[in-house]
């Protein structure tokens, strides 16, 4: 048997405040995601093979159907609402519900790692997941067909923050809900399958049917795209009320403490 | 062998020690079923303290309770001083904690896991030092999910024992280990103690309470049964000791007058005597007297594994 000698560190690590301790754990969380192959698909692949295919069929002149702009802008600024969608509905809740089934979660809470300084440290993983997917997203559509630049970024920026809050509410109470990762993975795609396509991701407003319509309507996925293409390219046919995903963070983050409470007692 | 022995008896806790953990009438439900039925017990400082019992006797909710990983739905516990209900994070942070069925994730190495939990605490052990002492140096950048059952349980010991906490609880710790790999754990938990850490075990497991514990409690749907130390508790039960011998050609109505004896039985050449108290000595000089010593004059005392199962059987009736 060959022995590895590993340089230790000697030195006594400081007791780190909760704000350290939420970001030194998302920054560790951060690396075992980078181990997983997986994620990086589900997370980054998928989102950037689809909208670089949907972009390159419907083309680059502007178009009646995608409220007069051009089909890949209209694809490639949404999809950052899609890779959210993703973050939200697979990414977190599998990983929380992984967490929770296999004990890695108690074994946390049990050596002094509190309820705020974890769900802090969700929060700032999923701002970072959320932000790099979205920005490789951008990198990709912008690099293979162009982009113009945001007519609103104050705007732009509050919709990604509104999406960003209303998904990770969403992976939170969903994670806290579903008993095991499999069952996660499994109503996770259920999910984000109907909502990818009727919430912006997929056709056009103007070829759905009228009760496509009135499910995309109540779907915060196609607030947050509608938002997104509104404050982008200035104009959209998707809905667009910045209340609508703002008020599904607030009812998530409200169903995942109580989950997490009740579980807890 | 002689300076653990030593060391044993240093850190043995006595009755004038400092009260560490003090449970009164502890209740939980988990829906209509109530698991854990009024119980008290305390634990003293130094101690290495057992909670055994079978499978669902409620060990592993009271020591979840005394974490403050549970709410409790009646009763009292303070532990170090503390109330876990509403100082769950800061007691926390004092104690150690080695869980049942608890985990780490699968990718993450086992320096990245002592370096995260040492960050929480405010004087933690050196870490090199740790990892020489649980024998983590060489797994130093391997990930928990190919760590093998023995060196998982090397490495939640360690994580328990970095913040030097005074009070470490471990909750079956040796499960589904093989039997070599269940003696080295026995040795760890034995040195933890003799740093001078108190250790409630939690365990299903009647001879490793036996072996390890200086006191237990042993409980059962819910409720504690038996309180003492291991031989305490077999006594205390009224176990009766059965002195055996071969002599073909002794006449039995010579014992019955011993003190203690309650019964003297022959088995073709074999002699049961069955009473309690100092038998075997009775016995023995009264067959010296009869100028009859035997060659195999044993006695047959009950167990703490006995008086378990009588514990249980009784309790269930």
């Amino acid at each position: 048997m060959t022995a590895v000698t590993v340089p230790l560190p000697d030195a006594r690590p400081t007791p780190a405040a909760p704000a350290r301790t939420a970001i030194r754990l998302a920054a560790l969380e951060l690396r075992l995601l980078a181990r997983e192959p997986a994620v990086a698909v589900s997370l980054v692949g998928f989102p950037a093979i689809t909208v670089l295919v949907l972009a390159g069929v419907f083309g680059e002149t502007p178009d009646p159907d995608f409220a007069g702009v051009a089909p890949s802008d209209h694809y490639i600024v949404g999809y950052v609402g899609v890779v959210l969608a993703a973050l939200g509905l697979i990414t977190i809740p599998v990983r929380l519900a992984t967490y929770r089934e296999l004990g890695v979660t108690r074994r946390f809470r049990a050596s002094g790692l509190s309820g705020p300084v974890m769900i802090a440290s969700e929060i700032i993983l999923g701002a970072v997941l959320g932000t790099v997917s979205a920005a490789l997203v951008l990198a990709a559509g912008a690099a293979a067909y162009g982009l113009s630049l945001p007519k609103d970024p104050i705007g732009v920026l509050a919709w990604y923050l509104a999406g960003l809050a209303c998904f990770i509410a969403i992976g939170g109470a969903l994670g806290s809900l579903l008993p095991t990762g499999r069952a996660a993975s499994a109503i996770g795609n259920l999910l984000f399958v109907p909502m990818f396509l009727l919430g912006g991701g997929g056709p056009p407003r103007d070829v759905m049917t009228s009760t496509m319509e009135s499910l995309s309507d109540v779907l915060p996925l196609s607030h947050l795209i509608g938002g997104l293409r509104q404050a982008w390219l200035g104009t959209t046919d998707d809905p667009h009320a910045l209340w609508w995903p703002v008020l599904v963070a607030i009812v998530a983050l409200l169903a995942a403490l109580h989950t997490a409470r009740r579980r807890a007692g | 062998m002689r300076s653990t022995t030593r060391a044993h008896a240093l850190c043995r806790p006595d009755s004038r020690a400092r009260t560490v953990v003090e449970v009164q009438g502890l209740e939980k439900h988990y829906g209509p079923s109530q698991v854990v039925r009024g119980i008290s017990f305390s634990v003293r400082e130094g101690e290495l303290f057992g909670l055994l019992g079978s499978n669902g006797a409620g060990k592993t909710t009271t020591v979840e309770i005394l974490q403050g990983l549970r709410q409790a739905d009646g009763g009292s516990v303070a532990v170090l001083g503390l109330n876990p209900r509403v100082a769950g994070d800061r007691l926390r942070r004092v104690i150690g904690a080695q869980l049942q069925d608890a985990s780490l994730p699968e990718r993450m190495r086992v320096g990245e896991a002592l370096r995260l939990f040492a960050s929480l605490h405010p004087s933690p052990r050196r870490l090199d030092e740790l990892a020489d002492e649980w024998q983590l140096a060489d797994l130093w950048r391997r990930p928990f999910g190919a760590l093998s059952g023995g060196e998982r349980q090397r490495l939640f010991v360690a994580l328990a024992l970095v913040g030097r906490p005074e009070l470490v609880f471990l909750d079956e710790l040796t499960q589904s280990l093989d039997p070599l790999s269940r003696r080295r754990t026995w040795d760890v938990v034995r040195r933890v103690r003799d740093t001078g850490t108190t250790v409630v075990l939690v365990t299903h497991d009647v001879e490793e309470a036996e072996r390890l514990c200086d006191r237990i409690v042993v409980m059962h749907e819910g409720r504690v049964v038996a309180d003492g130390t291991p031989p305490a508790i077999v006594s205390a039960l009224g176990g009766a000791t059965t002195v055996s011998f071969t002599d073909p050609d002794l006449d039995i109505r010579r014992l019955p007058d011993l003190p203690g004896v309650d019964s003297v039985t022959r088995r073709g050449t074999r002699v049961d005597v069955v009473g309690t108290g100092p038998i075997l000595a009775h016995v023995g000089a009264r067959l010296v007297d009869l100028d009859r010593p035997p060659l195999d004059l044993r006695a047959h005392q009950p167990t703490l594994e006995d008086r378990f199962v009588d514990l249980v059987k009784e309790t269930s009736r």
